[in-house]
């Protein structure tokens, strides 16, 4: 029997991606003021975005009910018995523990493996989608969490911010604490290294920190896959596909959007290269 | 919305243990915050061996109501508190058990006063309280516990709910009332370890196992932003000495007067206690000179004598795993007050005062070096004049130096910019030399004596401009002067200019110069920085 993918829907993957792969998505909540929203389901990335900039509560973000992922397993073990699921890093949400103690909630028998993708994004997304594949070639869940682990340390992502405040006020700023307080105004640059937040660099201008994530693209000596994805800027990241097209097929690289759940810790003006693949 | 009205001892003992439970998940978050009043990094812990203690004996109550739920557990604090934080914690389950007194059961009210109580006893027992510690926040939190009591809705819940909103708001803000943390870029660790308590407590009411169960307590965000800088080991060389603790106990002993006689003795002392068992917590170079007074009032009893340099050394390392670039440090010489904020907000970790007119000795630059815990240091001379001087620095120390050989300010902050947290020392250093060419500077002074420079014929009191080095324009304004320079400089290419303002210009001229070049060039960033540097009356970077 096909084992089964699951993962959160701070990965970003395309709706059309998680279709063609049979992905199941879990998503985290966010809520704005008493409102509650199914990330990416109840609130289109739009709306959230809109709604970002013109509320005055600030949203927060929770994890999905024990509930939501006894379902989505139960639902799976209809048809099969093995379920593996890939959920954001645990330094960052605790997703990871309620997949891995709603396993205790499921009403139907089903060997269900939970793994700490150290990291979000579509880079999350990448090693998702890896084993979604390798899953429907044949291989079974112990194949699979090889694959898994060897692929987190092979994707990576840089994102540029216009501000930190949005990590910051989140509680999630990790090692990145060090760029705050700058005098001078300062584009940071982040990444998550071992799944916590990590400074990148900075740089004095927007372009200056898109040429950062152009660079860090180049680095690589060989990609499999490679993701563009912003918050509220489309045509920045429109133009960074263009100029990436020299390094990578412009039609594999995949076009997404940050989830709301990602956008309340970021904020409206981030721009993200993600890639998998080796680096140097 | 959920209210409770009153619990008995049984719910106040589950609801702290419930806390106990939340406050160990982040144990080693509060470790890592802990820089007052000496960066051992243990405050997490002596908190939370404090709290197993207070609910340890909690379960020996006689019955189980509030009141004697609440004496057990201030016995247990006592008996088992350990470190600063942890004496003071006992401190405020003393207080609780005061305002518990004779009751079966507590409502919101009853809380509040004992709360009042705790804030009074936590600070009764030390000779020097400071704020913007676990004192400010257990203060600020009986006082908001006090308002909402007097209010309609004064069930446990609300009043809980207000004193936890209170403790973060106090957290947030110890930054700003302790240079200490300010300076290490923290917000204090036993003002987070009590609110974590609280906030625990807060969930066990509301009926919200599955949080305590699932979730993890959020270390709380300073209200002022604030640079991650490591404790500077080597500016402090006074030794911390040793941590000691005891219990001692005898008959009719005054808490007060032995706080008096060891006063003198080491720092951060807490004597807390009755007449028949104290608690006492010193920090002091002669801990045996301390053991030697108090058993001569009683027996003592739990002593523990902990080094505290070691500690400090452990605390190191520590935060050098938790920090980006730890082994790497920056040593940058720069003047104005105003230049060197800029300089420190980037993450330099030691400003050596010095520049044009004043410059630097290597001895100055050695012992900013020697200053840092960082083993690699690279070293932003910022000034043709002191490169030179800064390269000597490598044969005087077993550390390992680069000297980036930036020859202006501006070349200085496109190197820190440069700075890859990635990259290994040798790598930073040569992309550090590379940025060299992102940036053009500018700078603008007075003439102090007439010269020919140039082919310029310059007066004394002139203002005459620099681009990179070179004089390129003389003027009676140094905003004209500015203008000059500038025209000579390609601006459709550039992408930000930063204007640093010296300690002898106004920031209304500056704005003039800046707002007429946005003007001019619309595509432009323009930022205006006051530098509060001597001699030059402007330093510009165009990058």
């Amino acid at each position: 029997m096909t084992v089964k993918i699951v993962t959160d829907s701070v990965a970003d993957l395309p709706l059309q991606v998680v279709k063609e792969l049979g992905i199941t998505v879990v998503p985290l909540n966010v809520r704005f003021g008493e409102k509650v929203y199914r990330d990416g389901i109840d609130l289109t990335t739009d709306e959230f975005y809109d709604k970002l900039a013109r509320s005055k509560v600030f949203p927060v973000t929770s994890v999905p009910s024990p509930a939501a992922f006894a379902e989505a397993y139960d639902k799976l073990a209809k048809e099969t018995d093995e379920i593996l699921a890939i959920i954001v890093s645990s330094k960052l949400s605790g997703t990871y523990d309620v997949a891995v103690q709603s396993i205790g909630l499921m009403k139907r028998k089903c060997r269900v493996e939970v793994i700490d993708s150290q990291t979000a994004t579509m880079a999350q997304g990448f090693i998702v989608m890896a084993a979604a594949k390798a899953a429907r070639a044949g291989a079974n869940l112990d194949e699979l969490e090889a694959i898994v682990r060897r692929n987190i340390s092979r994707v990576d992502f840089r994102a540029a911010f216009d501000t930190l405040e949005y990590l910051r006020r989140g509680g999630r700023i990790g090692r990145a604490q060090a760029f705050l307080g700058s005098v001078l105004k300062v584009n940071p640059i982040i990444t998550l290294k071992d799944g916590v937040v990590e400074p990148a660099g900075r740089t004095r201008s927007r372009a200056k920190a898109i040429d950062h994530l152009y660079n860090f693209a180049l680095s690589y000596s060989n990609i499999e896959e490679m993701a563009v994805e912003d918050t509220a800027t489309p045509e920045e990241a429109e133009a960074l596909v263009e100029r990436l097209s020299s390094k990578f097929p412009k039609e594999r690289i995949y076009r997404s959007r940050m989830t709301p759940a990602i956008g309340t810790h970021t904020g409206p003006r981030l721009l993200l290269v993600a890639v998998q693949g080796d680096r140097g | 919305m959920k209210q409770i009205d009153s619990i008995n001892g049984q719910d106040l003992r589950e609801m702290f243990a419930a806390a106990t439970t939340w406050l160990e998940k982040s144990v080693s978050d509060i470790d890592a915050l802990n820089v007052f009043p000496v960066p051992d990094g243990d405050t997490g812990t002596n908190m939370l061996l404090t709290m197993r203690s207070t609910i340890e004996e909690a379960y020996r109550a006689p019955d189980r109501s509030a009141s004697a739920v609440a004496q057990a557990m201030a016995k247990g604090a006592l008996m088992g508190a350990r470190g600063n934080s942890g004496v003071i914690l006992s401190q405020i389950w003393r207080g609780l058990a005061q305002g518990f007194v004779g009751k079966g059961s507590l409502t919101g009210s009853d809380l509040a006063d004992a709360l009042q109580q705790s804030s009074t006893m936590a600070y009764k027992g030390l000779s020097n309280p400071v704020e913007g510690t676990i004192l400010t926040v257990v203060r600020e939190a009986a006082a908001a516990a006090q308002a909402q009591a007097s209010n309609d809705r004064n069930d446990l819940i609300s009043v809980m709910e207000a004193t936890v909103r209170a403790a973060k708001e106090s957290v947030a803000n110890t930054p700003t009332l302790l240079p200490v943390l300010r300076e290490a870029g923290v917000i204090d660790a036993g003002g987070q370890g009590l609110y974590t308590i609280m906030e625990g407590a807060l969930h066990y009411l509301k009926g919200e196992t599955e949080q305590i169960q699932l979730r993890k307590p959020m270390m709380i965000a300073s209200s002022v932003p604030l640079p991650v800088r490591l404790p500077q080991m080597a500016v402090s060389e006074v030794p911390y000495g040793y941590c000691t603790e005891f219990i001692l106990k005898g008959e009719e002993l005054d808490p007060d007067k032995i706080r008096l006689r060891l006063d003198k003795k080491g720092e951060s002392l807490i004597v807390v206690g009755d007449e028949s068992t104290v608690r006492v917590h010193i920090h002091t170079l002669d801990p045996g000179n301390v053991i030697h007074y108090v058993t001569s009032l009683g027996t003592t009893h739990k002593v523990s004598i902990r080094n505290m340099d070691e500690q400090l050394h452990d605390f190191v390392e520590m935060q050098k795993e938790r920090l980006p670039a730890a082994d790497m440090a920056i040593v940058a010489v720069v003047s104005g007050d105003g230049l060197a904020d800029v300089f420190r907000s980037l993450g330099v970790a030691a400003i050596v005062p010095g520049g044009q007119t004043m410059n630097p000795s290597t001895k100055d630059l050695l012992l900013a070096v020697e200053s840092v815990v960082s083993d690699k240091v690279i070293i932003l001379p910022n000034n043709k004049n002191v490169v030179l001087t800064a390269q000597q620095v490598q044969s005087l120390t077993t550390k390992s130096i680069e000297v980036v050989p930036a020859e202006t300010i501006p070349q200085g902050i496109a190197a820190l910019l440069a700075f890859d947290y990635e990259a290994d020392f040798e790598t930073n250093a040569r992309i550090m030399k590379e940025s060299k060419s992102n940036v053009k500077t500018i700078e603008i002074t007075r003439a102090v004596r007439p010269v020919r420079l140039g082919g310029l014929d310059i007066k004394r009191k002139q203002a005459i401009g620099f681009l990179d080095g070179d004089l390129v324009a003389v003027s009676e304004s140094t905003t004209d002067a500015l203008n000059r320079v500038l025209a000579r400089v390609n601006l459709d290419e550039a992408e930000v200019i930063t204007i640093y303002y010296g300690a002898d210009t106004e920031l209304p001229e500056a704005e003039k110069v800046s707002a007429s070049l946005r003007e001019q060039y619309p595509q432009l960033q323009v930022e205006v920085v006051r530098g509060g540097q001597p001699h030059y009356n402007y330093i510009v970077s165009v990058e």
